[in-house]
């Protein structure tokens, strides 16, 4: 699908939308990418020569993170349909018949998936443990600097046990440039758009949904 | 290359490790690039 077959007709698209983010997950969506690039950003610019006073906005954006993904896993496991990002039986089966056929091997065509396809739920599920080690690494952290709410205590971990929780903190937030550099291509294909363009609006048209998505797997709203 | 940082432990033990190494934060984003340009060939190659 092209770019300007993605920008529906306002005919089309008043005829059939299917909500696929309400208001509230796109703002969490978009306040996390803006604090995931503000920590990369004040982590990783002054290590590549940038020098600037980034402690300060690196810890509180953190705290923002850590506040941001306990709601997510809050309203996910409550309010949300949290199976529907778990990865089940359909999309192991619809995944290695996906890579039979990029080997060129005949055989059954995948199934359409429901609202996250199989790469999707691979990508959030790696992401999520980026993320986690992340924020329990880095909440400990905060332990080594004073904030105007607390004073520091680096005792309570020997150097050893501090080099690993810094080992960790490291390694994921590395590994997060290499994810957030996949997303963002996937976001910007021509052929995804509709997806980014939900990120925005909130909807995907009928049709999309029709070509893309198995009603049976995923219940979704008109809106 | 080396995978973690280390400093001089002041009394004089063995180097204590402080955390990874960012030597290897271009491989991650060498990393990023290969797994796009992958992507990108096999879905153009696919899609003719």
């Amino acid at each position: 699908m092209t770019v300007s077959q993605a920008n529906v007709s306002m005919a089309e698209a008043a005829s059939g939308r299917i909500r696929r983010h309400l208001l509230v997950d796109r703002a969490y969506h978009w306040v996390m990418a803006a604090c995931v690039l503000t920590l990369l950003a004040t982590a990783f610019l002054p290590i590549i020569g940038y020098k600037f006073e980034w402690l300060g906005l690196h810890w509180t954006t953190g705290v923002v993170l850590s506040a941001l993904v306990l709601i997510h896993i809050v309203r996910a496991v409550i309010w949300q349909d949290f199976w529907a990002m778990m990865i089940d039986g359909a999309d192991l089966r619809n995944g290695w018949r996906h890579l039979a056929r990029v080997l060129g091997r005949n055989g059954a065509a995948p199934g359409l998936p429901g609202k996250y396809n199989s790469l999707q739920k691979l990508y959030h599920a790696g992401i999520a443990v980026l993320i986690l080690l992340i924020v329990v690494t880095g909440l400990l952290m905060l332990l080594k600097i004073d904030t105007p709410l607390w004073r520091r205590n680096p005792y309570v971990l020997a150097d050893y046990q501090w080099g690993w929780i810094y080992v960790v903190h490291g390694f994921a937030a590395m590994a997060l440039i290499t994810m957030i550099m996949i997303h963002i291509y996937f976001a910007l294909r021509p052929d995804e758009w509709r997806l980014t363009r939900s990120m925005f609006r909130g909807w995907i048209t009928r049709r999309e949904f029709e070509e893309h998505h198995d009603k049976q797997r995923w219940a979704a709203d008109e809106c | 290359m080396q995978l973690f940082r280390y400093s001089t432990s002041i009394y004089g033990g063995s180097d204590v490790l402080i955390g990874a190494s960012w030597d290897l934060l271009k491989w991650f984003v060498v990393a990023g690039a290969v797994v796009i340009i992958l992507h990108a060939a096999v879905k153009a190659v696919t899609s003719r």
